[in-house]
């Protein structure tokens, strides 16, 4: 485990490098506070500190101070190295962020217990970030799939049609549902079906770039993003889509499935300022017409004067059908 | 350099103390008495710039640093010396700096010799 040795004393500092050295640390030295912050603050930075308090161009309470503004980067469990032993001086350096206090000529029993004391305090620390990650994710995501959930992929609409309303761009709108998956279910059971689901996911993801959002919207649909989409290519794209969909059966459990996707495609640009659950409606109309033209294939929702949603011409859809 | 010689009350390094500090590990002893060496003189330097200027600031800085060292090394007396030395400079005691210093100078006379003489029979 790296620990960052901050001493301006080259002898003290020496001495610390050696011993802990001895007992498996790898060590790394600087002489000043400024420096050590500097060293705190990279990648792969160590997260165990020694800081001396007294040290030219910032002290160690100064350096604790600056590494406990920091929010987003790993916890830095820091010891002041000082001959400073006062009640007074023991409480200045614990409220500037520092973890533990030991004073100087320092004996080496008593520093590598409490540097192993800083270990747990560090390993409790990455379990505790390992769980909330964890929560995180469930909370975000779909459990069976691991795509974005409902609530997530909703959100990540919203605020991508404001984006490109505010940049008078364009983001396109996929609506797909699995056609007769209900069928999959009844015949060969839910965990084929789960099998199914999982594989579409993991197809619709590798159709899209990184920067499109791909989420599963209920049962067996899925809703995609795509962002800063030119409007003559939405189609293709929704194209290709289908056709990761129904080119290759899928491998399951029960022998490989023929699996189809009816699309709804919706271009923000065609409907002005409308919200995400009003485009939702439209795009989910589109997808109906797609179900009731014979499935496996894609329709447009487009406003018209009488009608917000129309399908697409018959020759255009049997072109990517 | 028998361990008899040097903790004598003669001798300013308490080598028993030094040795267990180190693990025994008479390689980096000698290292560690180099790097004091080296870096004693400009210390002492800044120190006595320090006092001839009155500038209680570096005097207290300039002693903390080689308290450090002196602690380090367990050169005890002039460990007590230095201490003296900081705090008088921290009160801002100015008239009392230069006597002070007198007293730290003598404590650290024989150090370097002492040094010289360990790292000799140390090295081969």
């Amino acid at each position: 485990m790296k620990i960052l040795i901050a001493d301006d004393d080259p002898l003290t500092r020496r001495l610390l490098e050696k011993t802990l050295e001895r007992v498996g640390y790898e060590a790394v030295s600087v002489p000043d506070g400024r420096q050590a912050v500097k060293s705190l603050s990279v990648t792969d930075a160590p997260r165990l500190a020694l800081l001396d308090w007294m040290m030219p161009e910032l002290d160690g309470p100064g350096v604790c101070r600056e590494i406990r503004k920091r929010r987003e980067q790993n916890y830095v469990y820091m010891i002041l190295l000082t001959s400073r032993q006062s009640k007074e001086d023991t409480v200045v350096g614990l409220e500037s962020g520092a973890d533990d206090y030991l004073v100087k000529p320092f004996n080496s029993d008593e520093l590598k217990a409490r540097l192993r004391t800083g270990e747990r305090i560090l390993h409790l620390e990455d379990r505790l970030v390992e769980a909330r990650e964890d929560m995180r994710f469930k909370a975000t995501h779909d459990h069976l799939t691991t795509l974005w959930n409902r609530g997530v992929i909703m959100d990540l609409l919203g605020r991508e049609l404001t984006r490109s309303q505010r940049e008078n761009g364009c983001t396109a709108v996929l609506l797909g549902d699995l056609d007769h998956f209900k069928s999959v279910n009844d015949n060969q059971g839910h965990l084929v079906g789960d099998q199914v689901l999982r594989e579409v996911a993991r197809r619709l993801l590798l159709s899209v770039r990184s920067y499109d959002f791909v989420g599963r919207y209920g049962g067996e649909e899925f809703l995609i993003v795509l962002n800063n989409c030119r409007p003559d290519s939405a189609f293709p794209r929704a194209e290709e889509i289908r056709k990761t969909i129904c080119t290759r059966p899928i491998q399951t459990d029960a022998g490989p499935l023929g699996v189809t996707m009816s699309l709804g495609v919706l271009l923000s640009r065609d409907w002005g300022q409308r919200p995400a659950d009003e485009l939702m409606r439209e795009v989910d109309a589109a997808l109906y017409a797609a179900k009731a033209a014979g499935r496996n294939c894609i329709r447009q929702a487009k406003p018209e004067k009488t009608r917000d949603v129309v399908s697409i011409t018959r020759p255009a859809v049997e072109r990517f059908r | 350099m028998n361990k008899a010689d040097h903790s004598s009350e003669a001798a300013s390094v308490n080598l028993d103390e030094l040795l267990g500090r180190v693990d025994n590990d008479r390689e980096l002893l000698c290292e560690l008495l180099s790097i004091f060496k080296q870096e004693f003189p400009g210390y002492l330097q800044a120190l006595q710039n320090g006092v001839a200027r009155n500038d209680a600031g570096q005097v207290a800085g300039v002693s903390h640093t080689l308290k450090g060292m002196l602690s380090s090394l367990a050169v005890t007396k002039a460990v007590a010396a230095i201490t003296r030395l900081e705090q008088l400079a921290r009160a801002g005691e100015m008239s009392s700096l230069r006597a002070a210093l007198g007293t730290f100078e003598k404590e650290v006379q024989g150090l370097i010799p002492e040094m010289d003489s360990y790292l000799a029979e140390a090295r081969p």
